[in-house]
């Protein structure tokens, strides 16, 4: 693998590989680059098959990475391509036509995550969230806890008790707490 | 259609005799191994915290008292209770478990018509899969809080020897910030502290980088934070949620990384006096400790009129004689004391009750009078020879004065607490500086690994040069003429009888002559009650040679309170705790006069 990125990586712009194993390597491409490195992969390097397409919400940087993880099953290699786009736009290039399933990929990453891809099929419709409204939940921006909150109900007779007041409560009750 | 399409379904035939993939019974089939069930948790390690409460992303989880588990050190007494109506599986609350005592059973096919069943306390209300070993378990390396204290810069043991100067840097603006990143803010530590301080919410100010919001939540429960910050026992840090499977949260520095922030003139803008009428009442306090002290401070917030009588030069107490500056300098402390003295407190020096102005006289000239006199008499082992020997806490207080003290090349201290060490560790600098070298012994009846100090402390005296040697007991001070040559002890065999009363057994054979120009005692210190007089002696109750006093500090005399060490024991925290107790007390007690004379 390392022999294969060094093949490469005079016509293409890479970061510096992180080898997780030695047949599983994360590797960062410049975005407009990325269907020709997807391509020349899959074609001439054997990289027949898409494992996943995911992403990570870097909302520190505001920027959004998609992870393409491709697997070539002759020579047992893992290569995760990362791309980085900017998380205001948050708009990627679909590879449907590279690899079909991508865009049940990129149809979950729209909902999910708010991230589009024009052009893939079917990607405007809903996946498994139904009548979803809200920011898309995998966003780090969306309150999980007061969703859940304003969704669903409480089981009635529920109570819960702070752990510090609970033991002032308990045991130095009387203490003049604070000097007002 | 081609022929291919017809075909094809007649070659399934050829499995017909392989052995079925698919699950004979599908309805008893167990999950995977570490498949995400019902909850399990081991009450013999659930601390309580409740942070399994605080990451749940479903408000799935209640922190409730159950049967069985009492609070106590370091334990709520409080356990999860779990609403699976809500719960998600999703094991965040096994992740963050600061004790890994919250785990998951791969046990999740349950079925009951009462929506109730599915809340429950795993670990109390017994379940079928509460022994079940397998299901999900956080991997062991994996924590989502750090477990390793951010690290502290100390002056390395040469360049400390020669001089009293400040050992420990203090935090850096990003080491507090990493090291405030670790705390859950649980806040099992408060109950341990015996000021009670908001430690999670100071800690949270560290982490929000808000030091003067910090410092004023410090001062609500605390105007020695500074001192506090650098020489508190720091009982917290051992109930800390942290400690289980990592470092405890280093607290005592994270209080003092919030007060070192502040500039010195903003403490006078951020702490001021509240804005109440003078009482026109008025209370004596006798000695300008941590007691003393804090007792001033929050009466005068009240509107009374506070005067503190203090015996020696400078007011400060055991923290400014009894602590060495190495540990806290004298500049922090004055800028300390100078605060409390903004709030209008009068703080006399050089006053000895008894001597300068007698205790009737302040009796009749104010409300209320605070005894908070502290340990300053040192014990004496009282063998042979010990009339000869110093006093640590004396030679402590002369050190500090400036006075000119004895300096032989081999010194001799017999104690294993912390003013052993502060002594030990205090002739060693003056040894250093006068002849270039030390030469210490520190000697005391417990192990090492029992002795009374703080581990540090033990560690930094073995560094800069003391030797120690534990189980060792005092039989004999040797003196040629006036002079001080040696002290000669046997082994310990043990210190305690079968009763646990102190007994001390000695090898005889075992005997060892530690030559010293100086032999230094430090097994503990008493109250100097000479100042009472004979009458009021009489007339106070006391209980094992202590001033009796009900848990307001008050004594049996109804216009006299005592706090601080004379009363509870050496610590500086606790003497804080007892000024708080002190004053509210008084206060009281004022409170009804003014409103009986109205």
């Amino acid at each position: 693998m390392r022999e294969l990125l060094y093949r490469l990586k005079d016509r293409y712009h890479f970061g510096t590989p992180t080898f997780q194993r030695d047949d599983l390597c994360f590797v960062t491409v410049k975005r407009s680059e990325l269907r020709a490195i997807l391509t020349e992969l899959r074609d001439v390097e054997g990289f027949t098959h898409l494992t996943l397409l995911t992403a990570v919400d870097w909302i520190e940087e505001q920027q959004f990475q998609l992870t393409y993880m491709i697997n070539n099953r002759e020579a047992n290699l893992t290569l995760a391509l990362r791309v980085m786009l900017d998380r205001e736009d948050a708009t990627g290039d679909t590879i449907h036509d590279l690899w079909p399933t991508a865009a049940t990929y990129q149809r979950e990453l729209r909902e999910m995550f708010g991230i589009n891809f024009p052009g893939s099929p079917r990607v405007d419709e809903e996946f498994i969230l139904e009548g979803w409204t809200d920011l898309p939940p995998y966003r780090r921006d969306f309150d999980t806890l007061a969703y859940s909150q304003q969704t669903y109900h409480d089981r009635p007779g529920r109570e819960t008790h702070d752990p510090k007041t609970h033991m002032q409560k308990v045991l130095y009750a009387d203490y003049p707490k604070g000097a007002k | 259609m081609s022929l291919r399409d017809v075909l094809s379904p007649f070659t399934a035939w050829k499995h017909v005799i392989n052995d079925p993939v698919t699950i004979k019974d599908p309805f008893s089939r167990e999950a995977s191994d570490r498949y995400r069930g019902f909850h399990q948790n081991d009450m013999d390690k659930c601390i309580g915290c409740g942070s399994c409460e605080e990451i749940c992303q479903n408000a799935a989880i209640d922190m409730v008292p159950v049967e069985g588990q009492n609070a106590g050190p370091g334990d709520s007494g409080l356990r999860p209770m779990i609403d699976y109506g809500r719960c998600c599986w999703c094991a965040l609350c096994v992740d963050v478990c600061m004790t890994g005592s919250l785990t998951m059973s791969n046990e999740y096919t349950w079925v009951d018509s009462d929506p109730d069943a599915f809340r429950f306390v795993p670990g109390v209300d017994a379940k079928s899969w509460d022994l079940e070993p397998k299901g999900y378990q956080r991997e062991d390396e994996r924590r989502l809080t750090g477990t390793v204290r951010a690290p502290m810069g100390e002056t390395c043991p040469e360049d400390r020897i020669g001089n009293f100067d400040e050992i420990v840097d203090g935090f850096t603006a990003e080491q507090a910030i990493i090291e405030a990143d670790r705390c859950v803010e649980c806040g099992l530590c408060v109950a341990t502290c015996p000021a009670h301080m908001d430690i999670p919410d100071y800690i949270s100010k560290v982490r929000d980088g808000d030091y003067e919001g910090g410092l004023q939540l410090l001062y609500e429960t605390n105007p020695f934070s500074q001192a506090c910050g650098r020489i508190c026992t720091h009982k917290c840090e051992t109930t800390c949620a942290a400690m289980h499977e990592g470092d405890a949260i280093a607290i005592r520095w994270l209080k003092r990384s919030i007060t070192d922030s502040v500039p010195r003139e903003r403490y006078f803008d951020l702490i001021q006096k509240p804005d109440v009428p003078e009482t026109g009442q008025s209370v004596a306090i006798i000695g300008a400790g941590p007691a003393g002290l804090t007792t001033a401070y929050d009466l005068a917030r009240k509107g009374h009129q506070v005067v503190v009588f203090e015996a020696l030069d400078k007011p400060g107490g055991m923290m400014r004689y009894g602590i060495p500056e190495y540990r806290l300098p004298y500049h922090v402390l004055d800028h300390e004391i100078s605060v409390i003295e903004s709030m209008g407190v009068e703080i006399r020096c050089n006053m000895r009750v008894g001597q300068e102005i007698s205790m009737d006289q302040l009796k009749t000239a104010y409300d209320a009078v605070v005894l908070s006199i502290g340990l300053h008499q040192g014990r004496s082992t009282r063998v042979p020879g010990s009339e000869k020997a110093e006093a640590a806490i004396d030679l402590l207080r002369r050190i500090t004065a400036g006075e000119e003290v004895p300096v032989p090349e081999q010194v001799a201290v017999i104690g294993g607490g912390n003013v052993a060490m502060d002594i030990a560790r205090s002739m060693a600098r003056l040894q250093k500086i006068k002849h270039g070298k030390v030469g210490v012994t520190v000697t005391a009846l417990e192990e090492l690994d029992r002795f009374l100090a703080d581990k540090e402390e033990i560690e930094e005296a073995l560094e800069e040069g003391c030797d120690i040697f534990p189980a060792r007991g005092p039989q004999e001070i040797l003196v040629d003429g006036d002079t001080v040559t040696g002290l000669r002890t046997w082994k310990v065999d043990a210190i305690f009888d079968a009763e646990g009363r102190f007994a001390p057994k000695y090898d005889e054979d075992d005997e060892m002559v530690h030559p010293a120009g100086m032999v230094v005692e430090a097994i503990g210190q008493m109250a100097d009650i000479s100042l009472l007089g004979a009458e009021l002696t009489e007339q106070l109750e006391w209980n094992r040679g202590r001033i009796m006093i009900d848990a307001d500090g008050q004594t049996s005399e109804p216009w006299l309170w005592a706090a601080g060490d004379a009363v509870s024991g050496p610590d500086v925290i606790h003497a804080v705790a007892d000024g708080h107790r002190v004053a509210v007390s008084i206060s009281r007690m004022l409170t009804a006069k003014r409103e009986a004379l109205q």
